[in-house]
This record gives C-alpha cells, sequence and structure tokens, in this order.
C-alpha cells in the first residue's frame, strides 16, 4: 500500500526542471548560429532533427519499450525509402501515360518522366497534399510488411542473435537495392516526384515545416501509444517476459505488434527523407547512419522516454552542424600537422556513446517511473471497489 | 586450386580470426565487439603503411600488428569495458559501449589515411595489399600462409587454454565466474588477457583479410555483418565453433559467388553478401545455437563418446 501512496503523491509534471535546461541549452546553442550569421543552417538542423527524430523515436519504442535489439534499423528505413522512390512515381507515370516498368528506374527516362510529374503536381495543391499522403501511406505499409517479416525470426532468436541478425540483413537490403536496377535505379540514383513543388521558392522551408510537424505528430502518438494499456504490456514485457506471460499477456503477438508499428514509422521517415531530397540512391543508405546514430541518439536522450529521445536528437544535430560548420575554423591547428578535421564528427559520435554509457548510463531525460492513472482515478476506482466489496456480501 | 580457393582461403581466414576473436571476448565477458570492425582495419592499415614505409612482405608485420591490436584491446578494457563489467551492465548496454570505441578508433583510422596521403603520398583509401605478397607453387604465397596462421593460431590458444595454468584458469572463469573468484582466480586479469588475446587476433584478420579484398578505411565496418555471422553460425559459446563459422561463412561467399554466377549470370555478384548470411539463416534455423550446438555426438555415434564423458 505504501508503493502506492509513493507513486499517487508523485504525479509526473509534464516538464520538469531538467527538460527546461536542456530546452534552454538547445536554444542557446541555436541562438548561436542566429548570431553568426547562419540563419539558413537553422532550416537544415530543423530537416535533420525531423526525419531523425522519427526514425529514433521508433526505434525507441522497439529497443526502449519492448526490449528488442533492434540494429537493423536502417532495413525499414531502406524499404520505407525504396517504397516510396519506386511505387508512387510509378503510379503516376501510369495515369499520365509515361513509361512506368524497368524504363521509370532507368535514369535517362526517369530525368525526363519526373519533371512531367512534377508538373502535374504543382498544377494543383490538393495533387500535391494527396501524393505526400500516398507516399507516407505506400511507406508505412511496406515498413508494417517488413516489421512483419522481421518479427517472425526475432521470436525464434536471442538477444545477442536477434541484434546481429538484423544487422547483417540491413546491410544486405542495401546492397539488394543498389544492385537491382529496375526498382530505384541501382547504383545511379533516380529522381522522386516533389509534392511540394508547388511552392517554388519556398520549397526547402515548406518542407522542412511539413516534416516537422509530421514529427511531432507522430511524437504524439507515440507518447499516447505507450501511455496506453498497449505501451503497458511492452514495458511489463520488456521487464520480465516470464512474468509477463505468467498474467496472461500473448509475448510474441505483443512484440510483433511493436516490430510492425516501429517499422512502419521508421519507413515513413526513409520515404519522408526520400521526398525531400528528391532523389534516391541505395548507396546513401549506410547503417552507420541510419542505425548507429539514432542508436547514439537514444542513449544520449534516454532509452525509453519519448521526449528524452526528441532532446537527444536536438543535441547532438546541433553539435553534429557546428562541427561540419566550423570544423576549419576551430580545429585549423590539425590541418598544420596533416589532418583532416572532416572526421571529427565521428568521433563526437563515438565520444558522446562512450560518455553517456559510462556517465549518464541512463540518458538526460531518463524514463520516469509513472503510476498507470492519474491520482484521482485511481482514488475513484478504490473507492468503487470498496463501495462494490460492502455492497456484495460474500456468500 | 580452384579459381576461387586462393582468394576464398585467404579471405575466410581473416574471417576466421576476426569470428574467433568475437567468440573469444563474447564467451570470457559477455561483450560483443563491434570495435572489431575497427580494429581489423587498424590492422590492414599498419600492415599497409609498414609495408610501403619499409617494403617487405606484409606478413613481417604480423607480429607489430598483433601487437597493436591487443594495445587496442588493452585500451578498450581499462578505458571501458572494466567499469561496466564491475557495474553488471546489460549485455545491450557492453555492445553498444563496444560501438561507441569502435566510433572512435574509425574516425582516428580515418585520420591516420589523410596523414599518409597528405605527409607521404601514399594513397590507403584503395589498397591492394596482395601486390605485395609473393608467389607459392603457382599461386599467391597468403593462400597457404594466412591459413596456416589461423589455424596455428587455433592450435596455440588451444594449448594455452588446456596446458597452461593461467589457461585452466581462464577456462574456469569461462565455465563459472563466481566459483572461480572464490577459488582465488582473479577475473580482471583474465579479462584483460582475453581483450588483449581477442584484439591482437582481430587485428591480424583484418590485415589477412584485406589480401583478398581492396583495403579501405572502411574496410572493417563494411565486413563486420559477416564477422559476426562467423561467430554466430559458430554458436558463440565455442571458441572453435567460431572460427570455423568464418571459415564456412568466407568459403561459402566465394564458392558461392563461383559457381552461381557461372550456372546462373554474373548478376549474382552483386548479391554476394547473400550467400553467406543464407548460409548463417539456415543453420540458425535449424539448430538456433550455431554450429556448436549440433549435437555432433548424436550424429557420429560412439566416435566421440569418450570425450563426452569428460564433461
Amino acid at each position: 500500500m505504501s508503493a502506492v501512496a509513493k507513486t499517487e503523491r508523485k504525479a509526473p509534471r509534464l516538464i520538469g526542471i531538467r527538460e527546461l535546461v536542456l530546452l534552454a541549452i538547445i536554444i542557446a546553442l541555436l541562438s548561436f548560429f542566429i548570431f553568426s550569421g547562419r540563419e539558413k543552417t537553422i532550416w537544415a538542423i530543423v530537416f535533420e532533427f525531423s526525419i531523425f527524430a522519427i526514425i529514433t523515436l521508433s526505434l525507441n519504442l522497439e529497443t526502449g519499450f519492448t526490449g528488442i535489439p533492434q540494429f537493423g534499423r536502417v532495413a525499414a528505413v531502406i524499404t520505407g525509402a525504396f517504397a516510396v522512390g519506386a511505387l508512387p512515381g510509378r503510379l503516376m507515370a501510369y495515369i499520365i501515360g509515361e513509361p512506368w516498368g524497368a524504363e521509370y528506374a532507368n535514369a535517362v527516362f526517369n530525368y525526363r518522366i519526373v519533371p512531367v510529374i512534377n508538373e502535374l503536381l504543382a498544377s494543383n495543391i490538393f495533387y500535391s497534399i494527396g501524393f505526400l499522403l500516398l507516399c507516407l501511406f505506400t511507406a508505412a505499409v511496406f515498413g508494417a510488411a517488413i516489421g512483419w517479416l522481421i518479427s517472425r525470426p526475432a521470436i525464434r532468436l536471442k538477444e545477442a542473435y536477434l541484434g546481429i541478425s538484423l544487422l547483417a540483413f540491413g546491410d544486405f537490403f542495401m546492397w539488394v537495392g543498389h544492385n537491382w536496377n529496375i526498382m530505384v535505379g541501382g547504383s545511379t540514383p533516380i529522381n522522386v516526384p516533389d509534392p511540394f513543388r508547388i511552392f517554388g521558392g519556398d520549397r526547402f522551408m515548406a518542407a522542412v515545416l511539413v516534416l516537422f510537424f509530421i514529427a511531432i505528430v507522430i511524437y504524439i502518438y507515440l507518447e499516447r501509444l505507450t501511455k496506453s494499456p498497449f505501451g503497458r504490456n511492452l514495458k511489463m514485457i520488456r521487464d520480465n517476459e516470464v512474468s509477463a506471460s505468467a498474467a496472461g499477456l500473448d509475448v510474441v503477438k505483443v512484440r510483433t505488434r511493436s516490430l510492425v508499428i516501429g517499422s512502419a514509422i521508421a519507413a515513413m521517415g526513409g520515404g519522408l527523407y526520400v521526398i525531400y531530397t528528391g532523389s534516391i540512391g541505395a548507396i546513401g543508405f549506410q547503417k552507420l547512419t541510419f542505425t548507429f546514430w539514432p542508436w547514439a541518439y537514444m542513449m544520449l536522450g534516454g532509452i525509453g522516454s519519448n521526449f528524452g529521445v526528441l532532446m537527444g536528437v536536438m543535441l547532438l544535430v546541433i553539435l553534429k552542424t557546428m562541427i561540419i560548420v566550423f570544423r576549419y575554423d576551430w580545429f585549423a591547428f590539425m590541418v598544420n600537422v596533416g589532418i583532416d578535421p572532416m572526421w571529427l564528427e565521428f568521433t563526437l559520435m563515438g565520444a558522446v556513446i562512450v560518455l553517456v554509457i559510462l556517465f549518464v548510463p541512463h540518458g538526460l531525460v531518463p524514463e520516469k517511473v509513472e503510476p498507470v492513472l492519474p491520482e484521482e482515478r485511481v482514488k475513484r476506482v478504490l473507492a468503487k471497489r470498496q463501495l462494490e466489496k460492502t455492497s456484495e456480501p460474500v456468500s | 586450386m580452384a579459381p576461387w580457393m586462393a582468394s576464398g582461403l585467404i579471405y575466410a581466414s581473416g574471417l576466421a580470426l576476426t569470428a574467433g576473436s568475437i567468440t573469444l571476448l563474447y564467451i570470457t565477458t559477455r561483450t560483443f565487439n563491434f570495435a572489431v570492425a575497427s580494429m581489423a582495419t587498424w590492422g590492414f592499415m599498419l600492415a599497409y603503411t609498414g609495408v610501403s614505409l619499409y617494403g617487405g612482405t606484409p606478413y613481417v608485420y604480423l607480429p607489430l600488428v598483433f601487437i597493436a591490436g591487443s594495445l587496442l584491446g588493452l585500451i578498450a578494457y581499462y578505458g571501458l569495458n572494466r567499469h561496466l563489467l564491475r557495474r553488471n551492465a546489460a549485455e545491450i548496454t557492453l555492445m553498444m559501449s563496444t560501438l561507441g570505441y569502435d566510433l572512435i578508433l574509425l574516425s582516428i583510422v580515418q585520420m591516420f589515411a589523410d596523414y599518409l596521403t597528405l605527409t607521404y603520398k601514399l594513397y590507403p583509401r584503395r589498397v591492394m595489399l596482395s601486390a605485395h605478397d609473393f608467389q607459392l607453387f603457382g599461386e599467391r604465397a597468403a593462400a597457404f600462409i594466412l591459413p596456416v596462421i589461423a589455424i596455428g593460431l587455433l592450435v596455440a590458444l588451444h594449448i594455452f587454454l588446456t596446458k597452461t595454468k593461467f589457461g585452466i584458469a581462464m577456462r574456469a572463469t569461462i565455465e563459472n565466474p563466481v566459483l572461480a573468484g572464490a577459488s582465488g582466480i582473479n577475473p580482471d586479469r583474465v579479462y584483460m588477457i582475453s581483450w588483449v588475446i581477442s584484439g591482437g587476433m582481430s587485428a591480424i584478420g583484418g590485415a589477412a583479410m584485406a589480401m583478398a579484398i581492396t583495403g579501405t578505411p572502411v574496410m572493417g565496418m563494411n565486413t563486420i555483418p559477416l564477422m559476426f555471422a562467423g561467430a554466430i553460425l559458430g554458436g558463440l559459446h565455442s571458441l572453435y565453433g567460431g572460427i570455423l563459422g568464418g571459415f564456412m561463412i568466407g568459403l561459402t561467399e566465394y564458392a558461392g559467388v563461383f559457381y552461381l554466377s557461372r550456372e546462373i549470370g554474373p548478376w549474382i555478384q552483386g548479391y554476394r553478401m547473400g550467400i553467406p548470411l543464407i548460409l548463417m539463416a539456415a543453420t540458425l534455423l535449424l539448430f538456433p545455437r550455431g554450429l556448436a550446438g549440433i549435437p555432433w555426438a548424436k550424429l557420429f555415434g560412439n566416435l566421440f563418446s569418450r570425450k563426452r564423458g569428460d564433461n
């Protein structure tokens, strides 16, 4: 009883001191860019933040909440990217009567077809919105399918075996895309129709704002999902599988659902990345960028904490961009001894992972222990139970 | 020798060494060592630097490569792994910590490559280390020397683990760390030695692998899934299984690509990574604990029955 009372008293504040300090740091770092006259960099930061927030949040659902060592995040991201690169454009080409078979992925045809589609999309705002939604839908469907496929061995294999197998298959997916020419052009990147063309000169800003909006929507969705009964099931399985199945949970089913939802979201991230950049080249989807960096973001932010993940992504993206922008000013001394400071971002990422594990193992915003229901509702439920007990005398 | 065999054997011995080093570290410290990727790259890079600055064959530099790999392992142990093991960290945390170390090593190896280019006018971003090899019986010498080195290291390790006092202490720690600690074995030293051996093995493995494939600063990063595949195929619980798994992964890839591209068409070249992965997946589906989990004794009747009594 005392444990219940303790959790009741500690009602979770929406935003604590920790979060405020982090937000202040982020705003300070961002204003540093403004004062040094690089406002445009902020758009790039927000773009990268949105994409990686989506991917890292999905990783957090699978790893942080369900306990699956998802070292193959890149597989779902690639699936979404390939789906968006290959299918909606083909559909548009079919509708307007251009070649849509294997020729579509041929750079010679592709560079001619895609501008035609773009003109059509730019002619009507509803076409653009419809195309964007179609892309998201395609990515999510294919991502969910791949998540289901991954979940089949995921049930048989144990922790480490699973993580490594996922890693290997993520790499294999990239090589398939790189070599299978008729899907997305193989080693020559092809263009993807651009639903943001309608904004003309403001295209990139509009795209970044839309991406940011989608990332926030996904954050709210995941926040609600992980606080729902389903989210509590996930945590229960993560914390103790045996007791979860003893309590009557179908572990396999819950895990499968988590993998399917997570992969669908990650695929949407990959699809949005392709739409924003306007072209797809399979070799760009390396495990370093789309598996290991999301892991670093998640570990910095706090495994199992959605808000923490957002903070982690933002902080690291800003730091990474700072190194990329200023490395030749700040680290000029390295050039003198014959070393290019180009690789410092890898050092940063590695050092962040190591330092976080050694000194803040639970991340910047650790997962909170939360009562299942708000205090008033717990009291109400208890009162109701009491009432039922007294009104129904034991026969 | 069939045409694929020479390269296949060289590549497979590299994979066997790295897979063996992953397995050794896993059975002693529960750590999945991602840093094997960059340790292997460092091994290749040092062999390349030695060969191009001071001449000779790459084999001359293998002892140096081993020592450098051991040093990297020592740094990893004292800087990182030791604290986490004391904290009794989860397997995933141990794995992620080595990933961070790997990224740091990767960036340093890239800087080193730049340094070589700018200072000595060397181009370590596309290296055929086999150009420095010599011919033996009409084949590249590496096809004979490297498998011998891989198997020799395995035999040496076997003797070390079964005949020396420290090796037996090490096996005791692997079997039951608590009991071994209670009987006066210092687990700290066991972990340290296994990091040293495994670091050296992975560095030599990287140098060996670069004799078959193009050496680049991201060579280790690109081949790490296959190294892990070898270790997993071997079952992760037996050192011999790990080395056998590495050999099998490497040889299957080369043999598979050779015969399939003759039968189906050369396009299969692009999917070469899929062949060992299919082998791994099939083995895992049949025997979820890998090669070491196959009931060999049951398969071969009483051939091994005498040995089984020892366990």
